[in-house]
């Protein structure tokens, strides 16, 4: 019987997770959190002036717009708002890449907080606010993995192509397994 | 075949409403179709986050699906990079345009 959540009263979800599912997704949205890490704005000062950091103006006297990333998973997760105006989608970046990467750190991190209720197993139970954080940070997970997959066209077969032995196909399970439970998560919440 | 353009002196006076179509609503919020995002979860984000009914919300996912991408609201520049930057947040791949 493969996890899959189910709509409580008050707005609560449930997943009944064993021990192996509990570690799986633990180390999983871990690695989303490191990832996003990575993104920090390019031009930021290595030496925080403390006064700054504590009147929150770090990075407000700097004028470089963070780039495109480089890592595809992450441009995927940050994309261009203008297609065609590279000033205009440096400029978007600037006001509103920290921010959303702020957010996808925090939905990542309550992810992890929450499984450590059932690391040896068992029933976890998510709050309204909760089931929210952990939507977005399966969806993040699942276009990571999808862009790592190389999934480029509806209805493609992930890992299609690759090469026997590519250390991704051992992933392609964990991305279907991680639409399911997704997709249990959106019916419960009354998607 | 093509038409001449035709020069006419206009005095420079634009209707109210033309004036205010043109700088209050010209921008548009679109989503593009990508293959990992789940129909279900499109059509869930459109419902929470416009507050669209089920039916436009689905009508709109399937847009994209279908076409590739559809145009999901309207409005300043200014309400169009908020709807953006909260489709990003959400994991849909949205740009804005110019009307």
């Amino acid at each position: 019987m493969i996890a899959a959540f189910t709509r409580g009263p008050d707005d609560t979800v449930h997943v009944e997770l064993q021990a192996a599912e509990s570690r799986l997704l633990t180390g999983l949205f871990g690695d989303l959190l490191e990832l996003l890490l990575d993104d920090v704005p390019p031009g930021l000062p290595d030496e925080v002036d403390p006064l700054a950091a504590e009147l929150g103006l770090n990075g407000l006297g700097d004028d470089t717009p963070p780039a495109r990333p480089d890592d595809p998973a992450l441009a995927r997760l940050f994309p261009d708002a203008y297609p065609d105006d590279p000033d205009a989608t440096a400029e978007f970046r600037r006001y509103t890449q920290p921010d959303l990467s702020t957010e996808r750190r925090r939905r990542a991190a309550v992810a992890v907080e929450t499984l450590e209720r059932v690391s040896d197993g068992g029933r976890l139970s998510l709050a309204a606010d909760e089931a929210a954080a952990w939507l977005g940070a399966l969806n993040d997970l699942r276009l990571v993995l999808g862009t790592r997959l190389e999934i480029t066209k509806d209805d493609q077969e992930p890992g299609e192509g690759f090469g026997p032995g590519d250390p991704r196909t051992a992933y392609v399970p964990v991305y279907y397994y991680l639409g399911y439970l997704q997709e249990t998560l959106v019916e419960s919440l009354g998607g | 075949m093509t038409s001449a353009p035709v020069e006419v002196d206009r005095p420079d006076v634009r209707g109210e409403q033309e004036f205010a179509e043109e700088t209050d609503r010209p921008w548009t919020t679109i989503v593009w179709n990508d293959p990992i995002n789940l129909m279900s979860y499109v059509t869930y984000v459109f419902e929470s986050y416009f507050g669209y009914p089920k039916t436009k919300a689905h009508k709109l996912m399937l847009d994209v699906h279908h076409r590739g991408k559809a145009v999901v609201s309207n409005g300043s520049r200014e309400e169009m990079e908020r709807d953006v930057s909260a489709m990003h947040s959400y994991g849909l791949w949205a740009t804005l345009q110019r009307v």
